[in-house]
């Protein structure tokens, strides 16, 4: 399957760099998916989680809180204000990171019903991560 | 003897000084690098939100009628009000470091003030904050302990209000003022206008013939909301920036004083020896003349 190329940016460096099969993002009106050949395109992001389809099939998930993306020439440039990648070595790592992420989202939702839709999702990543 | 005694004490006092100086100069190296490393991170986030920012711009400018209409775009050579925020260090000792920075924002307040422009003054650092202070100028905000440990949503949170005032046309524009930076004996000074934003040319060829598609429907709002994101991370950059050059800074100014320690050390001893000979030739004639005077 063909990639390519993600980055996720930060005021204090990337936190992700690499060739990936997929990456769903956030936008501003409304989730979308960008594959390998996906057309030239800039927006915003809010709040939620990025779904990564790493080349080998595995799966990652990072939350930010603000963002614009930028997709060309399949190089996928994501620039996140704070952000928070939901992985680690073992059940304790993940875990502290799920706290991590929760109270990233809490700090820039507006809304207890997006707070919940995204608590969600992270937790059924950290969940498919530990097993 | 009383001088030797004297002598000795001073020594003794400035080698405790070289002891501290020495020790200073270790940790501002080890936090240096440290400083250092995150700066460099940080400076990619900058190129890209840059040319993000290029790439929009050029093509708000060169495909609408009438141009950019953002404020944050529109060059204004006569301000009526400006924001001029400097950076010092919250600690002393580093040489020049916050001297610079206070001069160059002294430089600045003449010479808008010549131009009868009202001045804003927004402060980080306790330096800088104290001396403003002392001098009776007036400070809209004073912030400290933020310069010696960068914290992104602090810095954002103070940038905050530069950036309201300049959409709701208080301010016309935004300066900010740091000494950052360049390498392990050198600091630049940086006098930046963040807002509005210096676009040096719009690429008008590239920006119609690329495919770039802009989801969202207002392209200035969502400029708009960049560009405000880009002014506050300016300032993080500033402060990160500012901390490697302090501590760049101090190690010099701690290297300095460290070997002037030891020239004082140096010629101290050659006093104390000096004092040590003329007591013991006295003493020698003492007891000679009083040998020869028993004949």
């Amino acid at each position: 399957m063909d990639t390519l190329v993600l980055e996720v940016l930060t005021p204090n460096g990337s936190i992700f760099n690499g060739a990936v099969t997929s990456v769903t993002v956030p936008g501003e009106e409304g989730e979308f998916g960008v594959l390998a050949g996906h057309v030239a395109l800039t927006t915003l992001l809010k709040a939620g989680v990025i779904d990564i389809i790493k080349e080998n099939g595995n799966k990652e998930s990072i939350v930010v809180n603000w963002g614009v993306v930028q997709v060309a020439n399949n190089t996928v440039t994501v620039l996140v204000d704070g952000a928070v990648a939901i992985r680690g070595e073992n059940e304790s790592d993940i875990a502290a990171a799920l706290d991590e992420a929760k109270s990233l989202i809490n700090s820039v939702a507006d809304s207890h019903a997006m707070i919940a839709s995204v608590s969600a999702r992270i937790e059924s990543a950290a969940y498919s991560h530990m097993h | 003897m009383a001088n030797l005694k004297e002598i000795q004490r001073q020594i003794k006092s400035v080698s405790n000084t070289q002891k501290t100086t020495r020790a200073m100069k270790l940790v501002s190296t080890a936090k240096l690098r440290r400083a250092e490393e995150l700066a460099k991170r940080s400076r990619l986030f900058a190129q890209k939100t840059n040319q993000v920012i290029a790439e929009i711009a050029s093509r708000i400018q060169c495909n609408k009628v009438g141009g950019i209409q953002s404020r944050c775009f529109v060059q204004n050579d006569t301000p009526k009000t400006i924001d001029i925020i400097f950076v010092t260090a919250d600690k002393g000792l580093c040489g020049g470091f916050n001297m610079q920075t206070i001069k160059a924002v002294r430089r600045l307040m003449t010479q808008y003030k010549d131009k009868g422009v009202n001045i804003r003054v927004r402060g980080i650092g306790k330096k800088g904050v104290e001396y403003f202070t002392f001098n009776q100028v007036e400070l809209l905000d004073a912030v400290k302990n933020l310069s010696s440990a960068p914290d992104m949503q602090r810095s954002s949170e103070f940038m905050a209000r530069s950036i309201k005032d300049f959409n709701d046309g208080i301010v016309d524009a935004v300066y900010l003022v740091y000494n950052g930076y360049k390498n392990v004996i050198t600091q630049e000074l940086h006098v930046n206008r963040l807002l509005p934003v210096t676009i040096e040319d719009f690429d008008c060829e590239k920006a119609s013939n690329s495919v770039l598609e802009l989801e969202a429907h207002d392209e200035e709002k969502m400029l708009d909301s960049l560009i405000a994101k880009y002014a506050e991370y300016n300032m993080y950059y500033a402060l990160i920036d500012s901390v490697a050059a302090e501590h760049s800074a101090r190690m010099q100014a701690m290297d300095a004083a460290t070997n002037n320690a030891k020239q004082m050390v140096k010629s101290l001893t050659v006093k104390f020896n000096k004092a040590r000979q003329e007591s013991i030739t006295t003493e020698l004639i003492e007891i000679i003349s009083g040998v020869e005077s028993m004949k």
